[in-house]
Formats: structure tokens, C-alpha cells, sequence
């Protein structure tokens, strides 16, 4: 943090307000996302194994966006965030996998 | 007042991160998301692992309903895009539009709360209670906790609303809207699991 302090004030002499289009543009992605798995299961059409894939596919893409650009992941400085998270998403993941396969194995 | 201004009057490039206050806090913030990740985590496994054992009560299948679900999706994703036009009117200085956004996320965030608590009554009334089922018990638990999270949320920028109105625009009060529009966000990525997982996934069976 401190290293980098005399570029932030650099920077801020620079700074240009950031525009709201990256943000439609993750709006957009994230509506697609919603409508394409709710489409998926919707039409009854597609095999539930194949649905499943295509269901979890969708959310992770989506909670990717929606992180990266509305929660700002993307943006400088960002690294202690993102180990928050990626550390609760290992916990989460052994919990989920614990529950529905160990639990009922 | 004067102690927070900045030199020329002005507010700072990204008031949130203008102080090391502000920094801290929104650093504080992230390691409390992660840990509500897991908080999350834990009530996502409990109903994947329970969501079959329906008892005598009614399944996913018989119960959801997908026009709902998607209208209270579409609800939540625009209130959050809304809070993001908040952000951005507060890095413009624009403290007006930037409690208008806010108020409009919060109103969308009423609509998403009253469409649960409709849905949840009508389960009711179909024979889907609390007790009915081990499925039903952490259905209501986990959609139940993402709702409490909208009502505290609803709360939470309604005050920050009145909080600006008093206050104004400052580097206190700045990291305090960051940080609720980024828990806001979070409610919405919550929501996004939970449309997949229960609803989605609920109804393929």
C-alpha cells in the first residue's frame, strides 16, 4: 500500500471518472445468463444431466461478472478481497461436496 | 466538517478511498463477505444434501413456480445495477442523483422482499411448512436467511439515505455507501445460487 502511495496521487491528477458502459455491458451479460438458464430448464427440452451443467455454467459466469465489475475485483489493489473470497469459496466447495456426496454416501 | 473537506472544497478522486479509515473499512468489509460466503456455504450444503427428503409435503417440482422466480430475479438484478449508478454519482460529486439511485434500490429491494413473502404464504397455504419436511425446513432456512439479509440491507441504505441528507457528501460518510452497494452486490450474487440451486435445479428434479 504504502509503495505505491506517491503513484495513487500520480494517478489521481490523471483520473478520469469511470463510465457507467462496462457496467451495462456486465448488466447485459448477467440478464443473458439469467434468461438462458431459466430458459434451459423452462423448455424441458434438454436431458437434466446436461441441464445441470449448463445451470451451474451460467451462475459461475455470472457471479464472475458480477464480481469482477460491480464489486470492482477487477480494479488495482484488489488482492486481499479476492483472498477472502476465494478462501471462503474453498470452504464452501469441501462443505457442499461433503454434504451431498459424503453425507448420503 | 471542515476537518474532512478537501483543501479547494472539493471532494477527493474516489472519496471511499480517500483515508485510511475508508480504506480499512472496505478491506474489512471483503474479509466479512468472505466469511458470509461461507455462512451461505453451509446453508446451500444443508439443503443440497436435504433437498430430496421431502416427507409427506409437497416437492420442488409441484411447488415452484417459474414466473415468480424470475420476476423477483429480474427485480434484485436491476435494484443491483441501480446501486452501481449510486456509486457512480458519488464519484461525480452528485450527491442528488446519487440518493435517487439509492432510494430506487432500495424501493426495488421492498418489491423483491413483499414477491418472497407472497410466495412464501402460498407455500403455506400448499402444505409447505417450517416443519413439514427436512427439504422444506432448509428451504426456508436458506431462502428465508437471503431474505433477511434484503431486509437488512433495505435498512441499512435507507438510513445511510437520511444519514447524507444530514450530513452531506464527506470521506466519513462516502465509504459507507462503497461498502453497502458492494453488500448489496453480494445479495444479488447470494440470489444468483439461489435461483440456480433451489429453484432451477429444484424444478429439473
Amino acid at each position: 500500500m504504502s509503495s505505491n502511495h506517491s503513484a495513487a496521487g500520480e494517478e489521481a491528477r490523471r483520473h478520469k471518472v469511470e463510465g457507467p458502459r462496462k457496467h451495462i455491458v456486465a448488466f447485459v451479460l448477467s440478464l443473458a445468463l439469467t434468461l438462458i438458464a431459466f430458459a434451459a430448464v423452462a423448455s424441458g427440452e434438454i436431458n437434466s444431466q446436461f441441464t445441470y451443467i449448463i445451470l451451474i455454467g451460467m451462475a459461475l459466469v455470472q457471479v464472475f461478472v458480477q464480481l469482477a465489475f460491480w464489486m470492482h475485483m477487477k480494479d488495482r489493489g484488489h488482492l486481499f478481497p479476492i483472498m477472502g473470497i476465494i478462501f471462503g469459496v474453498i470452504v464452501v466447495f469441501t462443505m457442499v461436496i461433503m454434504a451431498s456426496y459424503w453425507v448420503w454416501w | 466538517m471542515s476537518a474532512h473537506d478537501h483543501a479547494d472544497g472539493h471532494l477527493p478522486h474516489e472519496p471511499e478511498k480517500a483515508t485510511l479509515e475508508g480504506r480499512n473499512k472496505v478491506l474489512g468489509f471483503w474479509l466479512f463477505l468472505g466469511a458470509e460466503t461461507v455462512l451461505f456455504g453451509t446453508l446451500f450444503s444443508a439443503f443440497l444434501a436435504l433437498r430430496h427428503n421431502t416427507g409427506d409435503g409437497p416437492t420442488s417440482q409441484e411447488l415452484f413456480e417459474l414466473p415468480m422466480v424470475f420476476a423477483a430475479t429480474m427485480i434484485l438484478l436491476f435494484s443491483s445495477l441501480m446501486s452501481v449508478f449510486a456509486v457512480q454519482a458519488m464519484h461525480k460529486n452528485k450527491v442528488k442523483p446519487m440518493l435517487g439511485w439509492l432510494l430506487v434500490t432500495i424501493l426495488l429491494g421492498l418489491g423483491f422482499l413483499g414477491l418472497e413473502v407472497y410466495e412464501f404464504l402460498n407455500y403455506i397455504d400448499e402444505g409447505h411448512k417450517m416443519p413439514t419436511s427436512a427439504f422444506s425446513s432448509s428451504f426456508y432456512t436458506l431462502v428465508g436467511f437471503h431474505g433477511a439479509h434484503v431486509a437488512f440491507g433495505i435498512l441499512w441504505i435507507g438510513l445511510l439515505i437520511l444519514q447524507v441528507l444530514k450530513k452531506g457528501l464527506t470521506v466519513v460518510t462516502a465509504p459507507k455507501i462503497y461498502v453497502s452497494a458492494i453488500y448489496w452486490h453480494f445479495i444479488d450474487v447470494v440470489w444468483v445460487f439461489i435461483f440456480t440451486v433451489v429453484y432451477l435445479m429444484g424444478k429439473v428434479g
